[in-house]
């Protein structure tokens, strides 16, 4: 199962996700155009500047390839202290 | 020096940041300096607008890995002999401590630099996500200029001394 997060100003839109990956989705962007099309708001925020991804605990610069066993969290800019 | 000791904390509950310090001192033995640090809810926006509520999402693990990774870089440029940090999460009211950063090293110079040094890098690289509500409205706060600002100055050693001379004249 893949585990899909969303923080700050994009959990306003969607809850977690605990499923396989849908059916031709191989990695990151094509997760991103998924959500997108499966949530209309949700995809304004994902194409809001600043939006970041994270997998397995570790961010990323470009776009990664996903398994089923991942954890993949995206989040709207950070805001601590 | 051995590794310096480091306590990170993510507190889901109002914390008293005065018994933070208190045990902070008890656990730096040999520490000649500490630096404490506390963060405040303010009440009041940058316009003067009322905050009835701030509420901060953290990303369990990730945000204690990214923290740990943080105090690392700190630990590398100064001879820390400790650090704790504590961050809330969930509903914070105006006036309550949203964060703690203590470090204690074996002079006065380092300890203020690394606190000043971690609070720039949670404000800037720490993952929480604050949103602010305002009367009705609620809105999620994004990084001001000024803190990728603070944050850069740390980046060139030599600029920072600089630039510290300058303000301290």
């Amino acid at each position: 199962m893949a585990r899909i997060l969303f923080f700050g100003r994009l959990s306003d839109f969607a809850e977690a996700i605990e499923a396989p990956l849908p059916d031709g989705v191989r990695d990151t962007d094509a997760l991103t155009a998924w959500l997108s099309r499966e949530n209309a708001r949700l995809g304004e925020a994902l194409a809001r500047p600043g939006v970041r991804v994270i997998v397995n605990n570790a961010f990323i610069s470009a776009p990664l390839e996903l398994s089923d066993t991942d954890e993949i969290a995206f989040t709207s800019p950070l805001s601590g202290g | 020096m051995g590794a310096p000791f480091t306590d990170i904390e993510i507190a889901a509950a109002p914390f008293d940041p005065e018994a933070a310090h208190a045990d902070f001192r008890r656990r730096v033995d040999g520490a000649g300096a500490i630096v404490a640090f506390t963060g405040l809810v303010r009440g009041k926006t940058g316009d003067g607008e009322d905050v009835s509520r701030l509420t901060l999402q953290h990303y369990p693990g990730f945000t204690e890995k990214e923290i740990t990774r943080i105090v690392s870089k700190a630990s590398v440029r100064w001879p820390l002999v400790g650090s704790r940090i504590i961050h809330r999460t969930g509903d914070l009211e105006s006036g309550e401590p949203i964060v703690f950063v203590a470090t204690a090293s074996i002079h006065r110079r380092a300890a203020f630099e690394a606190a000043d040094f971690l609070m720039d890098y949670l404000k800037a690289d720490a993952p929480f996500w604050k949103k602010e509500t305002r009367g009705d409205n609620a809105m999620w706060i994004e990084p001001r200029a000024e803190d990728l600002i603070d944050k850069a100055r740390w980046r060139d050693s030599e600029g920072d001394a600089n630039a510290r001379d300058q303000r301290d004249s």
